[in-house]
């Protein structure tokens, strides 16, 4: 009977512990793939919002893809080209301004609680100039994508051959957070050259390269 | 299953035996453990995936808040500045890269440099992340603030009242820095400003002052000589401005038109020098010999003249004679003014008499035709009196200084009599030494006020009369340095910024000679991007030239018999010494005796011989009764009275690489704790006429029962093949080819080898339908500078190993430049060949590398790929140029400070990975990204690896070989080029192109080394 039991029990744990593993075993990759990835920031910015329904181009604020290596993360004065006169989403500003009108005063600036975040490591004051009583603090980003340190990517030649940013960071503009789309493993950019190799970039020829030293040096 | 091939097809005669009856055999003892295997794989298998289900490591990434207009991560821009590694003051570009520079290159608009830099100005921006640099001010051994370090001393000057203040620096020419010392000067009634070179020309100064009345430095222009004669003048290695020197040196040694304008150079030393590598006719004499040899040339000189004798030939044991006859035909026959004739010692008599022979044959030139000699717009590049010094010595021997501030030399390692000069300190009320590191003479200061590098602050020289060299900072000052200028200024009571006194000073005296500009901010600017400024020619007639005022040159006694006379020199890497604490310069090999970490006592075959001293004995030299011990080395080449010893070693602080390279079990320290790397030689320095003497010191020389085995990269010397082993008629293998100039207009491909064809196997294979990479080095123009060298290792990130490893053959240059002796004795013939991955078509690595982590490019490019290799070390072992490096250790990267000096663009390997030149595949990615992006095809020249683009003889192309146009290709077809080891049919993509001799009939056969 014991014996019993303990097979009874052990069986239970085993299912149980295999139950449990399931979920996992759908999201297994390869070690270094972090398909996924999407950290938490320490400023909620969202590329749906920038991205996809205010419709901002790419490269207005990752300007070094045209130019650089790296697409580069836009300057905090990048930002302050709008925000320094969007300081809320616009449902709030109205809102606000109904608000004032009802109350036959003058409107307040409303801040959101996010956007606060980048004029205090700015060190603004409440009219938008440097309060010389804040320190300018630069804002401390996670990094989604990373390639490893023997591997040297190139955004410009990426675009400048034509290749959407959607091609390899996926639908940006419907991500409130950023998320990490595809594997960036070598097979992927490898498949995704021969590819291009054969049927061209939006049908114009393009040569990518396979050797080697193009990415590895 | 039943049926199973051999996969390897080794044994295909073997018959294929069933998967069941496989079991039980091989390494698994039974069955029941190749289940285990499995299992265990499989396990494996899954520990290894489940890391994949965590999270991310994760990374930051920090933005700017407000981002420079100008800065585009990761993208890199270039500023003009000026190089201040000697005071030669060559224009550089230092690339800046998210922040620090991190490469130094030459500035090809330039009008001295033109694109070259030296090995040393390469390595300058290694010495900007030297943790080991001042970070603040020193009071009385301690550090201190800048306000303290100030009050204590502006009190003390305030105090000198009648008493002597001086200022002694290296050559300081810049108008600022000169500003700045006469106004801080003004100040007190006894104020002066000396000025000496360690490695000094003080002679060839003072002698223009006794022929033309004006002490002056002419400005050499090697590129309009047609015959060139030096008198132990290492121009092409360390004197006065070598990079300028060999940029002249090889446009007037050009090719084309049939070899019209290719210049024919005697060489008469000593020692062997760089200088003595390169020349058509190289003679070996005595040191000190140089007077009666120069006195006799210009008796034979003024017979061909028709003057009368200017004085009898000396008579002198030392002189060579039927070569002096040679040169004086040569010099006689070439046309006025087209030939050059100059001396590297440091005597007047000898300059005196160089500059009469000049005269005679119209290099000085007129003020309408500028000749070889330029004294219309004299040289700045050396401005030391080692007369005045000599005073000052006196002066603080007698206690007649009440101050003295010290900037850019280190008197007490210079000077012979360094312990002294401490002791005569204690006499000074108030020492001021403005050295970046704790030095010698630092050390015997009351203040020391460290400066900036010159990558971090406002500079100018002028090296060339009205050609202003600017510097500009590419960096904030790392530490709590100041410039020299700014320190003065506090001092005298008016603090004013580097730049803004630079301002000051350009717009008062240096705008107003020039006439391109009218506005001074315009011209401002310009010189700024540019880094330097033509201002205009001073008028004016040239001084007179006064025949009477010279003697015949005697020298001192040759030396007879068996005697030695020391020869003290510099050498290319560490010049006076003032870079002693950068690694890569240490370990850059000796381009002549291929020795990295040590100075040494080089001896004459004979000598060695005859004193029974192999290399790596060690001796004492004694003289006097001062005594050094050092290693020996059998120098071919140096003449059989000479032992010669390098400058610049033996410095304070150089203990420091105690732990460079790596830690093991069996490694041994590049240095001794507490010691020093090499042997300081100053003290066989001695004073003869007022003037600091290297060359005729009387030594002794004893061998002792010790060893020091010297860190040597290169043991072959020769290319000669054994008798045993030779083939008939073979002589030399033929790796390093030369043909003379003659044999080369009869037939372009003189000295070449019948090379055998080989039959293509698979001609369709391969076929390079894109780029094709190729390099032509051309052997006719290296010197050997070693400055690719330097180069490279800055540009591809390669470590430091230190003396034990590079003993070992474990130094991981990759580039290296192989030096080969033909003959032996005193009377040798040197080549540098620079030699690096051939990027072979048949690449003989590829094909054993297990791993594929070597492989060709569709481009031609021999591809090494770190994250694949595995370090088996079979593609080392089969590549026939040995070009391979090993990466045994993970070098040090610890020191964090330096490390800001890694090229971003290029991995950092790690242990137990295989590397080599990638032909700077990086540079040519971002050429093509670059082309791309400004939507042009690449043309040829936008690709410029590290090496090319440093060599100041432009010795190196680069290119597509399938452009039919490009250099490369064209070089690449030239007769006169010939791959190495061609006969292995490896198909190398290096070509080189024979080297040529502008001599008669080679004495020794008409190709030396190949």
């Amino acid at each position: 009977m014991p014996r019993r039991m303990r097979l009874i029990v052990l069986s239970i744990t085993f299912l149980a512990v295999l139950v449990s593993l399931v979920p996992r075993l759908w999201a297994s990759r390869f070690p270094g793939d972090h398909t996924g990835y999407a950290p938490p920031q320490p400023l909620d910015y969202s590329h749906r919002l920038h991205a996809g329904e205010l419709a901002i181009p790419c490269m207005y604020c990752h300007s070094g893809a045209e130019r650089s290596r790296h697409a580069g993360i836009p300057s905090a004065n990048v930002c302050m080209n709008c925000h320094k006169y969007v300081s809320a989403p616009i449902g709030a500003i109205r809102a606000e301004e109904d608000k004032a009108k009802a109350e036959q005063r003058k409107p307040r600036t409303i801040v959101s609680p996010e956007i606060r975040k980048l004029y205090d490591a700015l060190g603004l004051d409440a009219k938008m100039n440097p309060d010389p009583k804040k320190t300018p603090v630069p804002i401390e980003w996670m990094q989604v994508h990373r390639l490893p340190d023997f591997t040297y990517f190139d955004h410009r030649a990426h675009v400048s051959a034509g290749v959407t940013c959607q091609k390899c960071h996926g639908p940006v503009e419907t991500m409130e957070r950023m998320r990490q789309y595809n594997n960036l493993s070598m097979g992927w950019c490898v498949n995704c050259h021969r590819d291009a190799h054969a049927n061209g970039i939006n049908g114009k020829k393009v040569s990518p390269s396979l050797d080697c030293a193009a990415c590895h040096y | 299953m039943s049926k199973r091939q051999d996969p390897s097809g080794r044994s295909p005669s073997a018959p294929a035996k069933a998967f069941d009856e496989v079991r039980g055999e091989g390494p698994w003892p039974s069955a029941a453990s190749r289940r285990d295997f499995l299992k265990l794989a499989g396990f494996s298998f899954a520990a290894l995936a489940l890391p994949g289900c965590g999270r991310a490591e994760e990374h930051r990434a920090i933005p700017f808040l407000d981002k420079p207009e100008a800065v585009t991560p990761g993208r890199a821009s270039w500023f003009a500045t000026m190089c201040s590694g000697c005071e030669a003051g060559c224009g550089i570009l230092g690339k800046f890269r998210d922040g620090r520079p991190v490469k130094i290159e030459g500035n090809a608009q330039h009008p001295l440099s033109a694109g070259g830099v030296c090995a040393v100005g390469q390595a300058g921006v290694l010495s900007l992340y030297d943790a080991q640099r001042l970070g603040a001010p020193r009071a009385g051994g301690t550090e201190t603030t800048w306000e303290n370090v100030d009050a204590a001393i502006r009190e003390r000057l305030a105090a000198v009242g009648a008493g002597g203040v001086r200022v002694l620096s290296g050559t300081r020419n810049g108008p600022t820095s000169e500003a700045a010392i006469r106004e801080f000067l003004a100040a007190f009634s006894n104020g002066r400003h000396v000025s000496y070179d360690a490695v000094s020309s003080s002679a060839l100064l003072d002698a223009h002052a006794a022929l033309f009345g004006r002490r002056m430095l002419p400005h050499f222009r090697f590129e309009r000589a047609r015959v060139i004669a030096s008198f132990d003048a290492d121009f092409l290695g360390t004197w006065i401005s070598p990079v300028e020197f060999t940029r002249g040196y090889r446009a007037g040694r050009s090719l084309a038109d049939g070899g019209a304008r290719f210049s024919r150079h005697y060489q008469f030393e000593s020692r062997l020098s760089l200088t003595g590598c390169s020349a058509d006719r190289r003679v070996a004499f005595a040191p000190g010999a140089h007077g009666a040899a120069l006195s006799n040339l210009a008796v034979l000189l003024a017979k061909k003249a028709g003057r009368t004798r200017p004085w009898a030939p000396v008579d002198d044991a030392g002189v060579p004679g039927e070569a002096l006859e040679d040169l004086a035909d040569a010099l006689w026959s070439a046309p006025r003014g087209e030939t050059l004739v100059v001396c590297g010692t440091n005597r007047v008599d000898d300059q005196k008499v160089a500059a009469w022979i000049n005269h005679l044959l119209g290099n000085y030139g007129d003020t309408q035709s500028v000749k070889t000699i330029d004294i219309q717009q004299p040289s700045r590049q050396r401005m030391g009196d080692d007369r005045a010094l000599a005073t000052l010595r006196r002066e603080i021997a007698d206690g007649k200084v009440a101050a003295l501030i010290t900037v850019g030399c280190n008197p007490v390692y210079d000077l012979p009599d360094g312990a002294g000069l401490v002791k005569d300190l204690e006499k000074v009320g108030l020492v001021v030494s403005c050295a970046s590191h704790m030095d010698e003479t630092a050390s015997a200061a009351h203040y020391v006020c460290p400066d900036h590098h010159t990558l971090e602050s406002w500079n100018d020289a002028e090296p060339l009369e009205g050609m202003v060299s600017v510097s500009q900072p590419l960096v904030r000052p790392l530490r709590k340095t100041r410039a020299f200028i700014e320190s003065l200024a506090a001092w005298r009571g008016k603090p004013q910024s580097a730049y803004d006194q630079m301002r000051r000073v350009w717009k008062r005296s240096v705008f107003k000679r020039q006439a391109d500009h009218a506005s001074f901010d315009r011209f401002w600017n310009a010189a700024v991007h540019d880094g330097f400024a033509s201002l205009a020619p001073q008028e004016g007639d040239l001084p007179r030239f006064h025949h009477d005022r010279v003697g015949p040159a005697k020298g001192p006694a040759a030396a007879g018999g068996d005697a030695l006379s020391l020869v003290l020199y510099p050498k290319i890497a560490m010049g006076d010494g003032r870079h002693a604490h950068n690694p890569w310069l240490h370990e850059l090999p000796d381009p002549v005796s291929k020795v990295a970490w040590d100075n040494y006592a080089a001896l004459s075959p004979a000598t060695a011989a005859r004193l029974q001293v192999e290399t790596g004995d060690v001796v004492v030299l004694e003289a006097g009764g001062r005594s050094l011990e050092l290693p020996a080395l059998v120098q071919p080449g140096q003449h059989a009275s000479a032992v010669a010893v390098a400058l610049g070693y033996g410095r304070v602080g150089t203990d420091r690489f105690h732990a460079v390279g790596p830690q093991w079990i069996e490694g041994e320290p590049t240095v001794e704790k507490g010691g020093q790397v090499g042997i300081n030689a100053a003290a066989f320095l001695h004073v003869a006429d007022g003037r600091l003497s290297y060359d005729t010191v009387r030594v002794a020389v004893r061998k002792t029962h010790r060893r020091h085995e010297l860190a040597r990269t290169q043991l072959y010397d020769s290319l000669h093949v054994p008798k045993h082993l030779a083939k008939p008629g073979e002589h030399a293998r033929p790796i390093a080819q030369e043909a003379t100039l003659d044999a080369w207009r009869n037939n372009p491909s003189a000295g070449g080898h019948a090379a055998h064809a080989f039959k293509e196997l698979w001609p369709d294979d391969h076929k390079y339908t894109g780029h094709h990479w190729h390099m032509a080095i051309d052997l006719t123009a290296c010197t050997g500078c070693s400055a690719c060298v330097i180069s490279c290792q800055a540009e591809n990130n390669v470590p430091v190993v230190g003396k034990d490893e590079t003993r070992r053959k474990r130094d991981m240059s990759w580039i290296r430049i192989d030096r080969y002796y033909d003959g032996d004795g005193e009377d040798v013939d040197v080549i540098h060949q620079p030699m690096l991955c051939q990027h072979c078509d048949n690449a003989p690595c590829e094909s054993v590398c297990p791993v594929l982590a070597t492989v060709h490019s569709s481009e031609g490019l021999n591809q090494q790929v770190y994250n694949r290799c595995v370090g088996t070390r079979y593609c080392s072992n089969n590549c026939p140029y040995k070009t391979r490096k090993f990466n045994w250790f993970s070098y040090a990267h610890d020191d964090t400070f330096q490390n800001m000096v890694l090229n971003p663009d290029v991995a950092v390997r790690s242990r137990g990975v295989m590397e080599k030149c990638s032909f700077c595949v990086q540079r040519i990615q971002e050429a093509k990204f670059e082309a791309k992006r400004l939507g042009r095809e690449l043309a040829d020249g936008d690709i410029r690896p590290a090496c090319m683009q440093s060599c100041p003889a432009d010795a190196i192309r680069f290119g597509d070989g399938n452009d039919k146009e490009s250099l490369v290709a064209r070089q690449r077809g030239d007769p006169r080029g010939y791959r190495v080891l061609a006969e292995l049919d490896v198909r190398p993509s290096v070509t080189y192109l024979r080297r040529i001799r502008n001599r008669k009939e080679h004495a020794k056969g008409e190709v030396s080394h190949g």
